[in-house]
């Protein structure tokens, strides 16, 4: 039953290594059927698998399989084994599940793309790459899978590479991961050095053990693997990258910058929240982190005008509410609304992907409008999905994920008013920038005219996802009201229960509060876009707004403390200045070469003289000194 | 015996190569690919008869009398650690002559000739165990790599194959003076007047001497490698010379220095060694950092790839002063990962320039959509450049800096900002190169089915060392082990202890073998 | 003087008598041929004749000469060389029109001269030997009378050796004046004795000592070698590069470990002070010369200012060393200025680079040989000259002559560049000119110094060992 397990990642890496080497030659039809075939049978043998594994639980709540030692050398070791638990499950369905039902809207939307072999080719290893990272039992193979990731990224970031401007964004993509994945790399070295191993069982084991809570190296050590995850989960301060990252096609930032890889952070997060819980100090960070992210950007997608960039920063967002769920010890909330969040962002996604492509590639919303009546399939099921983003209360899944994160938020040990207040303006941020985009791209006036319909390969899995997006919030109801806790249930072996401190207001008041907020926001953005109550056009608003559209600055800044000097520096000693310490050493030589060159004239008289002098030094050494 | 004729076969096969090529272009290509052959295939079966026997000790031993007048012997001998660089000299041996076979049409014989003698001199670096024959060998591959680069390089060969042959020239000259006087101490002390490495293993001499000899020493292998400010050299020579020349110089020649530290100075000098590790820790942060500033500051793809082997090799001097296995590992594993990704660039460069007649990366752009095999080639030899976990370089840096990291925390911080540096300077040559608008005006061609090859046997091996390590490891420990002995044993024990480590050791002795 | 001595002078004899045939003959016929076939002859008996000599030596022939295993290396070597020279000549003769006999004679007198130099104990034989080797140069370095250039070597070498003569007889003067000796075995006794006390006796070896100097080129005494060797004819100059420095070298060697010198600190400082100089100078002069003849003259002073530094070691590895450098030097010089000799034609010296561009190409064994020659100076493995530097670092580095070491390995560096230029230049692109077919005799020579070369290069072990019986005189 084990090697099933193996088969999940490799079946999308064999469709990787099939599309590369042969794609070119294959027809369309059988580079789709390859490209989405190998995903959608991981996506079966990971249903299988869960099913199985959850049927029937193994003793430690988990099933592995070893395939290869992969290095032994100076007392390290690190194999290429997998391990499967439910939060890795819970991942991997998200990966192979939604990553299938993107790869079939893809056949379509990638259609007359030259590059069809190559676009799935890409996505292949991404979803292989990423499951590789959600089932690795130690961190370097874990590593290997977040760095295929980030190649992944990168290169479908940059998939259409004669724009230069896509070439830039996947770049910078790249580079800002890297940075935050560098730190992770030193915090595996601190943890291999203080224990000998990179597996994570055991480091999780023995951390407890060794390490004292709140002592300088657990703090270290958490330290450097947050930075890997505010990289590569684009968090303060490394989100920049995101917004860029829209260049990609939709497929892809439904899938990648949405769904799965941007949750990367979340996951190792979780997964290493033995640490976390050992450096109070990082994960109070975290959960601050998240709620600082949440808000800026909030801020920020309601200042865009480019769909996907509003989506875009709605994610950063709303894994900012991941981040303030780890961080305040809420593990299966944070997974929960990655989750839900999977849903309705790549729903959101391939939505705003169907809209875009029907529009000609026309990404500015201004410039949309009344859709509702000409694409009335996609504005429902867009619909869905910002209900579910805005947390429309009681029936839809967004509601019930993230009402949980602003409940721990508030009532657990880690939680505080600040990080609920934070969580609440979000939320009234989210529903405010959501339903403007609603509004203002699917009501009012018409824009641009749609020049033809999507056809049933999109509108399928989006429909599929506008169904989860509803239902997937009823498997884990809020305590006061049900005891259906199937997710968090699933999830008990692999984190500790939540330790809540009761502070006296009882969960349905924060409840009702929030569900006002979401449905203000709404009313709001109502008011404001469709009734066009703008508030008085004052300069210093508009200043405000272009400081939000321009993510708060952080992209200027980076350019003028980094990016610059970067440049700069480089720029000054191209030629290599040691170089002509040698250089001179060369001169110093021929300068000799051109000075002796004067006495060998060829004059006798020169001659004798040199002769002379010689005589003089010799007889002086000999008789005098 | 066999030893001595992996490097005769090569000696005896550049000289026919260069006779047949009188009367046939095509034949010394032939007659090369036939001697490395013969040689790969002799190094395989040597390897596949000793690699499981978990001796210390030497796998063969050659010794022969030469210059008995001076103690000078023909002493042979090879371990895991020779083998492993004997195996990537032929192999990158071969693939220096198919890459040249439509590129070098002229003088094809005495082309073949420079190679085989460049290959046989390589060889018996990694071979010698006598210090006088070691520094034969050192010096006998600089004069056909000097005309490689000063007949077959590019517009400013003459200039570079200067600088390469002064600066190496200069840098071994020193060495042999240290090797000298190490004799000479030996001598006096033991009363056995001997270039023979074992017995040299363990002289005395105070701690000042060891370190002015060490220095000499590292002057060479430094100069080799190449570690910053000692570096010049490489820039010229690795973007003038022929694509076969750069394949050589940085896959082959750069790793005789790494060798020359891991075999002689960490052995022989290992106080003198533990006093300098600070140093050489900071040369090698220093190298990765200024090479990776240095290769994204340049617009000639060739200089581009020659500073990234500044870097890199920066990786290799860090984690030889760290003095444990893990990082030692990490440092051969470094030596033949980065044999394979930077020649494959160099290759890929040379490929470009063939095709559009320029290394300018401001003149290239969008070749994606015309050769996307060369894209996709430049992708994953970029992507290994800058260590992306699952090929060969990342094992490599990985092991290298975990090891320094145990030894020294602020070293490897840094040093792992050339990561950082490695991602800015690889995706420049992916982005300069293949993406963006389109430039070129002609139609150029994708690889050929020979080049195709080179590459997916180049691709197939920086995968394998990626995936598959192990084998590696496990031919390189005993002899890596060697050299940390004499660490290990200077930092725990006494002196008299220290002769009695070295048993393993053997008396030279002929073998008939 | 009796019968045993006459047999141990058969090797004086037979070169002495062979010019005297030749003029004899000279005055029946015309023939070139027969008196080139002569000159040969009387070359390699002489050669046969040496080893005859080996039996019971050493032995000395009245207080003038000595018979030891040195001074029989050495007249073996410088034999041969001539043989070598003589044979180069060939293809300079050919264009001759006329007093082509005279110029084999003359050749025999600069030998007779040379072997009479390195087995001179007397001052004497010395003086004898030094100035019939000086004569003939004078002759042979002007020729070649229709040209300017040839004679005005001539001239500069006449002028410049009469001085040098006249410094050392002086000295020797000084030195008879003060011991009462011109014997070198009883002048170092007399030395012992008393010690390098009187500055009479000082100035006398200080004045010998610019004598040789001036013989050997050597900085501040080595002005005339770029003129000389530029004017001359190429055999001519290789005859003055190898066998007229080696005669010398080979003294000098003698003179001063006999009679101890290298004990005086004063001498020691001369000699490691003229011996930096010389490499230096040497080296940096040589750097962007053009004229190839130039560059080996240029480089011929560095190399003798590494031969010095054997001097300075004071032991027998000295004595060695330098023995296994000079005929190392001899045979690498011998082939270089065979090549350009062998390349020059009628009314062409082939001395400037640009005439040797891409000569590899149109005469590859040549150039090889040639490059060869070249490696060997620049000291790279596998030629002679690598293993000769290695003796010479070897020895020394046994006596800890730092300074000396050290400015030796960063001349050689310095000198890379030079040898490097002219091999770069052989082997670029191919220009025009043509060069004249090689003879016979020239092709023996290329075939032979190269053989040298390499052989010397490669199994130095048995000229090690021949050597290693020099110890002491």
């Amino acid at each position: 039953m084990e090697i099933y397990l193996a088969l999940i990642p490799i079946f999308p890496l064999l469709g990787f290594l099939i599309l590369s080497l042969t794609g070119f030659r294959l027809s369309q039809k059988a580079n789709a059927i390859v490209g989405a075939g190998s995903v959608g049978i991981s996506a079966l043998l990971t249903i299988i698998q869960g099913i199985a594994f959850l049927s029937s639980p193994t003793e430690d709540g988990a099933i592995s399989v070893r395939l290869w030692e992969w290095m032994n050398a100076g007392g390290f070791s690190a194999e290429i084994s997998l391990k499967m638990d439910a939060l890795s499950l819970i991942f991997c369905f998200v990966i192979t599940f939604v990553g299938f039902l993107i790869h079939i809207y893809s056949i379509e939307f990638m259609k007359n793309d030259d590059g069809f072999a190559r676009f799935f080719a890409y996505m292949n290893l991404f979803v292989s790459s990423m499951l590789i990272l959600v089932l690795a039992d130690n961190l370097v193979l874990l590593y290997l899978g977040w760095e295929g990731v980030g190649l992944c990224s990168y290169l479908l970031i940059g998939f259409w590479y004669k724009e230069p401007a896509n070439g830039d964004a996947a770049r910078k993509a790249f580079i800002i991961t890297r940075i935050g994945d560098t730190a992770m790399l030193l915090g595996l070295f601190l943890l291999f050095i203080s224990f000998g191993t990179l597996n994570i069982d055991q480091l999780m084991t023995q951390a407890p053990l060794i390490w004292e809570k709140g002592s300088m190296m657990p703090v270290l050590a958490a330290a450097l693997l947050l930075g890997g995850a505010l990289g590569k989960s684009a968090q303060l301060p490394l989100q920049t990258w995101l917004p860029d990252a829209m260049a990609g096609p939709s497929p892809v930032s439904a899938l990648i910058h949405a769904a799965t890889m941007v949750t990367a952070g979340v996951y190792l997060i979780a997964r290493s929240h033995v640490l976390f819980m050992l450096a109070p100090v990082v994960q109070t960070a975290v959960a601050i982190i998240g709620a600082l992210t949440l808000l800026i950007a909030g801020f920020s997608a309601l200042a865009q005008h480019d769909l996907k960039r509003i989506l875009a920063y709605s994610t950063i967002s709303q894994i900012g509410y991941m981040f303030l769920a780890l961080g305040i010890g809420a593990w299966s909330a944070g997974i929960f609304h990655f989750m839900i969040h999977a849903f309705f962002k790549a729903l959101l996604f391939l939505a705003a992907g169907a809209v875009i492509a029907v529009l000609d590639e026309e990404h500015d919303i201004i410039k949309m409008g009344g859709l509702r009546r000409k694409l009335p399939a996609i504005f429902i099921t867009f619909l869905i999905g910002s209900a579910s983003l805005s947390a429309l209360p009681l029936i839809t899944a967004g509601f019930y994920s993230k009402d949980q994160i602003l409940w721990f938020a508030w009532s657990s040990e880690n939680g505080s008013l600040w990080l609920w207040l934070a969580g609440i303006v979000g939320a009234f941020l989210t529903s405010l920038y959501t339903f403007r985009m609603v509004f203002i791209t699917f009501f009012g006036e018409t824009g641009t005219e749609p020049t033809h319909k999507p056809g049933k390969f999109m509108m399928i899995p989006i429909t599929i996802l506008a169904v989860l997006s509803i239902l997937g919030g009823f498997i884990e109801l809020p305590e006061s009201w049900a005891h259906l806790q199937l997710f968090s249930h699933s999830l008990n072996k692999v984190f500790p229960t939540i330790s809540l401190s009761h502070k006296g207001i009882p969960e349905i008041f924060f409840q009702i509060l929030s569900a006002v907020v979401a449905m203000s926001g709404i009313y709001i953005a109502w008011l404001i876009y469709l009734k066009k109550l703008k508030p008085a056009e004052s300069p210093s608003f508009d200043r405000i707004g272009h400081f939000f559209y321009k993510g708060w600055g952080f992209d200027k800044l980076y350019d003028f403390v980094i990016v610059k000097p970067v440049v700069w520096f480089s720029e000054i000693d191209k030629k290599d200045f040691i170089d002509s310490f040698f250089t001179g050493i060369t001169s110093v030589t021929f300068m000799f070469n051109r000075i002796l060159s004067l006495l060998q004239n060829g004059k006798l008289r020169w001659y004798v003289t040199a002769v002379a002098i010689g005589i003089a030094f010799i007889l002086t050494v000999m008789i005098n000194l | 015996m066999i030893l001595a004729y992996l490097i005769l076969i090569l000696i005896a096969g550049g000289l026919i190569a260069w006779l047949a090529g009188k009367w046939n272009k095509e034949l010394p290509r032939f007659i090369a690919l036939f001697a490395l052959f013969t040689d790969l295939f002799l190094t395989v079966m040597i390897y596949l008869q000793y690699s499981n026997s978990d001796t210390n000790d030497w796998m063969l031993v050659y010794s022969a009398s030469w210059i008995p007048h001076f103690g000078i012997s023909l002493y042979l001998a090879l371990d895991g650690l020779s083998i492993l660089m004997l195996l990537l000299t032929f192999i990158l041996g071969i693939i220096s002559v198919l890459i040249s076979w439509k590129e070098i049409d002229e003088h094809t014989g005495f082309f073949h000739f420079n190679i085989l003698w460049i290959l046989s001199g390589i060889t018996g670096v990694f071979l010698s165990l006598d210090l006088f024959l070691f520094y034969f060998f050192w010096e006998l591959m600089l004069i056909p790599m000097y005309f490689l680069i000063s007949i077959w390089g590019h517009t400013n060969r003459i200039y570079a194959s200067y600088k390469f042959f002064i600066y190496t020239q200069a840098s071994g000259l020193i060495m042999f003076l240290a090797i000298l006087v190490l004799y000479f101490i030996h001598g006096k002390n033991t009363g056995v007047y001997t270039f023979s490495y074992p017995e040299l293993i363990g002289t005395t001499m105070s701690p000042a001497t060891a370190i002015l000899l060490m220095l000499g020493f590292l002057v060479a292998f430094l100069v080799k490698l190449p570690v910053v400010p000692l570096h010049n050299w490489l820039p010229d020579a690795h973007t003038e010379a022929p694509t076969a020349g750069s394949l050589i110089l940085a896959g082959l020649l750069l790793k005789t220095g790494a060798y020359g530290l891991l075999r002689f100075v960490i052995p022989i000098f290992p106080e003198a060694s533990v006093t300098f590790a600070p140093f050489g820790m900071l040369l090698g942060v220093i190298g990765i950092l200024y090479g990776a500033k240095l290769a994204f500051a340049q617009t000639d793809l060739k200089r581009l790839v020659a500073y990234t082997s500044v870097s890199h090799m920066g990786f290799v001097i860090l984690g030889v002063y760290a003095f444990n296995e893990l990082a030692y590992q990490g440092v051969v594993m470094q030596m033949i990962a980065h044999a394979i990704s930077t020649g494959a660039l160099f290759i890929l460069v040379g490929q470009l320039q063939e095709r559009i007649h320029t290394r300018d990366i401001n003149r290239m752009g969008g070749l994606w959509k015309q050769v996307p095999v060369m894209g996709a080639i430049g992708l994953i030899f970029s992507m290994a450049s800058l260590g992306l976990p699952g090929l060969g370089n990342f094992v490599a840096e990985f092991l290298t800096l975990m090891g320094t990291f145990k030894a020294n925390v602020l070293m490897t911080c840094l040093a792992s900002l050339g990561l950082v540096g490695a991602t800015l300077y690889s995706l420049r040559i992916l982005q300069k190169v293949f993406y963006g608008k389109e430039r070129t005006v002609h139609v150029i061609k994708d690889l050929s089915l020979r080049e195709r090859m080179i590459a997916g046997v180049l691709i197939v091996a920086i995968v394998y060392l990626g995936l598959l390590p192990q084998q590696i490891f496990n031919t390189a420990k005993p002899a890596l082990a060697k050299s940390l002995n004499s660490i290990n044993n200077q930092s725990s024990g006494g002196k008299n202890e220290k002769s009695g480590t070295y048993n393993f050791v053997p008396e030279p002795v002929s073998t008939n073998q | 003087m009796n019968q045993a001595d006459f047999s141990y002078l058969v090797p004086f004899i037979i070169i002495a008598g062979a010019p005297i045939l030749m003029m004899l003959i000279i005055t029946l016929t015309k023939n070139f041929r027969i008196l080139y076939g002569l000159s040969l002859g009387a070359m390699i008996l002489a050669f046969i004749s040496l080893f005859f000599t080996g039996n019971s030596i050493p032995h000395h022939v009245s207080s003038l000469l000595v018979l030891d295993q040195f001074s029989v290396v050495f007249m073996m070597v410088i034999i041969l060389a001539s043989l070598l020279v003589t044979l180069l000549s060939y293809n300079y003769l050919q264009y001759q029109e006329s007093e082509k006999g005279e110029y084999l004679i003359v050749l025999f007198v600069a030998v007779l001269g040379s072997i009479i130099l390195v087995s001179a104990t007397h001052f004497i034989s010395f003086f004898l030997g030094i100035e019939t080797l000086s004569i003939a140069l004078f002759i042979l370095i002007a020729y070649r009378k229709i040209h300017s250039h040839a004679i005005e070597a001539g001239v500069k070498y006449f002028v410049l050796a009469s001085v040098s003569s006249a410094f050392l007889l002086f000295g020797m003067g000084l030195i008879y004046a003060n011991t009462g000796e011109m014997q070198f075995e009883k002048i170092a006794i007399a030395l012992h004795s008393s010690g390098f006390s009187t500055p009479v006796l000082l100035a006398g070896f200080g004045m010998m000592l610019v004598g040789l100097g001036f013989k050997l080129a050597l900085v501040p005494f080595h002005t005339w070698t770029p003129d000389v060797y530029q004017g001359a004819p190429a055999p001519v100059t290789a005859f003055i590069a190898t066998i007229s420095k080696g005669a010398v070298m080979a003294f000098l060697l003698r003179f001063l470990y006999e009679l101890d010198a290298i004990g005086n600190k004063k001498v020691i400082l001369i000699i490691t002070i003229i011996s930096v100089l010389s490499m230096f100078t040497g080296n940096f002069l040589a750097l962007r010369q053009q004229n190839i003849k130039r560059i080996l003259a240029y480089s011929s002073i560095a190399n003798l200012g590494y031969l010095l530094v054997t001097l300075l070691t004071g032991s027998d590895l000295g004595i060695q060393a330098a023995a296994f450098y000079l005929i190392s030097y001899i045979i690498t010089t011998l082939a270089a200025f065979g090549v350009i000799g062998l390349l020059s034609g009628k009314d062409y010296e082939a001395e400037n680079l640009t005439d040797y561009k891409g000569l590899f190409w149109k005469r590859p064994w040549v150039v090889v040989v040639f490059t060869l020659a070249l490696l060997s100076l620049a000291g790279i493995p596998i030629t002679s000259g690598f293993m000769a530097k290695f003796y010479i670092v070897f020895a020394g580095v046994n006596a800890n002559l730092w300074l000396l070491v050290v400015s030796l390995i960063l001349n050689s560096v310095i000198g890379l560049y030079y040898y490097l230029r002219i091999i770069t230049t052989l082997f670029t692109p191919a220009n025009a000119l043509k060069f004249p077919v090689i003879s016979i005799p020239g092709q023996l020579v290329l075939f032979i110094t190269a053989t040298g070369i390499l052989w010397l290069g490669i199994f130095p072990q048995w000229f090690f060992e021949l050597f290693s019986g020099f110890s002491g005189f």
